[in-house]
């Protein structure tokens, strides 16, 4: 199987060089056979890798602890589906999951456009296998999945007790496609570079591309979210770790590159700023493998420091260089068709999103890379905490919401102010309510300035699907539930989009809730006895010891009470891995009350049964999971199928928004 | 077939971007001014956030000593090994005492929170609060890292 696996990823990166030159030579000399043998050397290339993974995996089954890579992360007790997402639970298997999705995905693209984007394919062919070359190049020279022990191990290590856990099963696997799949709008804007062809066929070619791994990186960024909730035990969901900071940037671009694209759609314009976007996002995704791989940076995400830093540094170098000065050579072909003709035009509110969300991911990125720049000017390393994101982040955040309610009911080119302020008067008398109240009522000013924001914003866009299904109903004399239906399906682009909005604003209750009203107590009590944390009693039971195949449990058993009213048992584990018996594990009990997470963390215990439990109460957090539901439905509707031919569709929705909304 | 395309749409093009307008710069000005603005509190936000106590001096151990009077009073983050035989974990729910070296000097540091999953003897940590000379430190944040075995591990406390 190794030799197998390492045969095939050796085979792979041969045929992606061979398949680099067949397609430039066949492009420059006019053969269509060598162009078509480097497109079938691109689906070759995926088939390998495929089977490279498919015997990375078959020797995780058979627990073949030959290979390094196998004995350092799964043991024959481990259960079966911890065996098989062990593969991607390294560096090597990360490394060829991702080469997997890059070049999987890049074989589809090849094949969806090979007949409607002709031109440019030749070029995004090249781009493709060169990023698959160097990462192909990794994977057999320094860093080999398949690499051989001298002595063949009885057992496995096992897999890492905290990547034991169903989070594992999903978080690491997203957020490694979403990084890959950028591959995909990569190449594509580099061949319409290349070309010089950077009309609107490239834009079609790509945004949905671009859509995949900003959904796939979103999704990841989410789960990941979710996992550090349940599974590491400081109560957050987010800590501003470097790892994750770097894993955002990315994401905040491609946001960013989906709605300027629109703007170059549909009037021409911010096309040398789109391609810039683009350009960022992936090399951004490099920059994180990169700063993660090369140990610069103190994370808790303690990654393996590896040789591979280098090489990605140097892959970093060349995608930036070759990208800015194609774009620089480019320049005059990139002109604007247009001007902006008004400030209360949609481009101008696109416009200003997309400040928005670049200055967040400078701020971040300055935040999160501000210790390797103060050692180098002021010789101090300073590293920021999360109350520095916190101060930057949330203002910004709460003007992009401004702006996410505004910016929709905006017309191309000029919109009447008039009409607009009338539009959005019952969302903002609400936002103003909520804002009066809760300034009464609660104990931090910011929160309900917060609060009255997002409301005015989710007002908006509610009002918006009302009015759309109002106008279907009345138009189309459907029922008010078909018309809804109907209004999703015929204009997915829109109301996709704004259920995605939805989706972040729901976040944000959660969000501001969490961060503004968390409460925290330290308990040490003895079995029987019970302490109180805001309006709730914990009583605490006693402790349990268990055992499962591969580990040994203590489990703490705490009543929760609301007032009188029982409201729930919980249980909090540590769990103690076989060979990881110096690390014990915990897992957190959580239960839902109303709307209040009460979180139960067990800290330290004695023989006696004393126990000391650090208890969280975290309001309304079970509306960032019911945000993230919206957030995937909303990227499916963005997905789906177009019953309309696009093109019919773009005249009506030129005419302005305000009118047809 | 996206030939003939194109060349409309550049015809279409080429007519509008003659007739630029006084107020079309006008529009222009706007816009820089309102980029200009959010750059500003951006800049402004980042710096306050700097000045507070966001932000924090990461150092060694020994780097820490050799500065002592400078970061008075300031958030340091410390890295460095903890010392074997120097964690005393009192009873439950008591504060944890423990030294860490970078094998010059060494730091005395109090620490009331959850420990991190891999905390023990001998592990790289980086604890994260207020220094005052001469006292231990009263962390506020431990980190644990162990790269030369944990691969992908994220592990933290935060208290």
């Amino acid at each position: 199987m190794a030799h197998l696996g390492s045969g095939a990823l050796i085979l792979a990166l041969i045929l992606a060089i061979y398949g680099i030159v067949a397609t430039l030579f066949g492009a420059r000399r006019r053969i269509p056979e060598l162009l078509l043998s480097g497109y079938r050397a691109t689906y070759a290339v995926a088939f390998l890798v495929a089977i490279a993974l498919i015997a990375l995996v078959v020797s995780f089954l058979r627990h073949d602890f030959r290979l390094a890579y196998v004995a350092g992360r799964s043991s024959r007790d481990m259960p079966l589906h911890y065996v098989i997402a062990a593969f991607y639970g390294g560096q090597e298997g990360s490394l060829l999951y991702w080469t997997l999705v890059a070049s999987g995905l890049g074989a589809l693209a090849l094949y969806l456009h090979r007949r409607s984007d002709r031109a440019l394919l030749p070029y995004m062919n090249a781009t493709l296998l060169s990023v698959l070359t160097f990462l192909l190049l990794v994977l057999t020279v320094v860093s080999s999945p398949f690499r051989l022990l001298p002595v063949t191990p009885p057992d496995g290590a096992g897999l890492n007790p905290l990547l034991r856990d169903p989070g594992m099963m999903a978080h690491p696997p997203f957020l490694l496609s979403g990084y890959a799949s950028f591959t995909v709008p990569f190449a594509f804007g580099m061949a319409a570079l290349i070309t010089g062809r950077l009309g609107s066929d490239w834009l079609r070619a790509i945004r949905r591309w671009t859509l995949l791994a900003w959904a796939l990186l979103g999704l990841g960024l989410l789960i990941g979210a979710w996992w550090a909730y349940h599974v590491l035990g400081w109560g957050g969901y987010w800590g501003w770790d470097p790892v994750e900071n770097l894993a955002l940037l990315p994401w905040l671009t491609s946001t960013a590159f989906l709605h300027s694209v629109i703007v170059q759609e549909r009037r021409g314009m911010l096309k040398v700023w789109n391609l810039a976007l683009l350009l960022a996002t992936f090399a951004l995704c490099i920059f994180g493998t990169f700063i993660v791989r090369s140990g610069m940076l103190s994370s808790v995400h303690a990654f393996a420091v590896s040789a591979i830093g280098h090489w990605f540094l140097a892959f970093l170098a060349l995608v930036l260089v070759v990208g800015i000065g194609l774009l620089i050579y480019r320049l005059p072909g990139l002109q604007s068709e247009r001007q902006i003709e008004s400030v209360s035009s949609r481009e101008a509110g696109f416009l200003l999103n997309n400040l928005l969300l670049t200055a967040i991911a400078f701020a971040v990125f300055w935040g999160t890379t501000f210790p390797l720049f103060s050692e180098l000017f002021w010789d101090t390393r300073i590293t920021v905490g999360p109350p520095f994101y916190n101060r930057v982040i949330g203002p910004l955040l709460l003007v992009l919401f401004l702006l996410m309610a505004i910016g929709p009911l905006l017309a191309w080119r000029r919109t009447d102010v008039r009409l607009l302020l009338r539009n959005v008067g019952w969302p903002a008398a609400a936002g103003i309510i909520v804002g009066l109240v809760g300034l009464v009522l609660l104990s931090r000013p910011w929160a309900a300035i917060a609060y009255a924001v997002t409301v005015f914003a989710v007002g908006v866009t509610l009002q918006e699907f009302w009015r759309g299904t109002v106008a279907r109903r009345r138009n189309a004399r459907e029922n008010v539930l078909v018309a809804a239906w109907e209004l999703l399906r015929r204009n997915n682009r829109r109301y996709g989009g704004y259920l995605v909005h939805l989706a972040i604003l729901l976040m944000a209750v959660g969000i501001i809730a969490s961060n503004a009203f968390q409460l925290e107590r330290q308990f040490v009590l003895r079995p029987g006895e019970q302490g109180t944390i805001g309006p709730y009693t914990v009583i605490y039971r006693g402790l349990e010891d268990r055992r499962t195949a591969d580990a040994e449990i203590v489990a703490a058993q705490v009543d929760i009470y609301r007032g009188q009213r029982y409201a729930g048992t919980v249980e909090s584990f540590r769990f103690f891995y076989r060979n990881y018996e110096d690390q014990p594990t915990a897992r957190m009990g959580i239960t839902l009350v109303g709307m209040d997470d009460v979180y139960v963390v067990l800290d330290r215990w004695e023989d006696d049964g004393t126990a000391s439990l650090r208890v969280y109460v975290n309001p309304l957090v079970i509306w960032i999971w019911i945000g993230g539901v919206v957030f995937v439905l909303g990227t499916v509707t963005l997905f789906w199928p177009q019953p309309v031919p696009a093109l019919a569709r773009v005249p009506q929705s030129v005419a302005g928004a305000t009118s047809e909304a | 077939m996206s030939e003939r395309r194109e060349a409309s749409g550049g015809e279409m093009s080429s007519a509008l971007v003659t007739r630029t307008s006084a107020r079309g710069l006008r529009v222009d000005v706007r816009l820089f001014g309102i980029a200009v603005i959010i750059a500003a509190a951006v800049g402004y936000l980042m710096y306050t956030g700097l000045q507070g106590t966001a932000a924090s001096y990461f150092v060694t151990v020994s780097e820490l000593q050799a500065k002592a009077t400078s970061v008075d009073g300031r958030r340091v983050r410390v890295g460095g090994d903890v010392v074997a035989g120097s964690i005393v974990r009192g009873g439950p729910g008591e504060p944890i005492h423990f030294r860490i070296s970078d094998g010059v000097s060494e730091l005395e540091v109090v620490y009331a929170g959850v420990l991190p999953d891999i905390f023990a003897e001998g592990r790289h940590v980086i604890v994260e609060g207020l220094y005052r000379t001469g006292q231990p430190i009263q962390a506020d944040s431990v980190l644990t890292q162990c790269p030369s075995r944990f691969e992908s591990v994220p592990t933290t406390a935060t208290s």
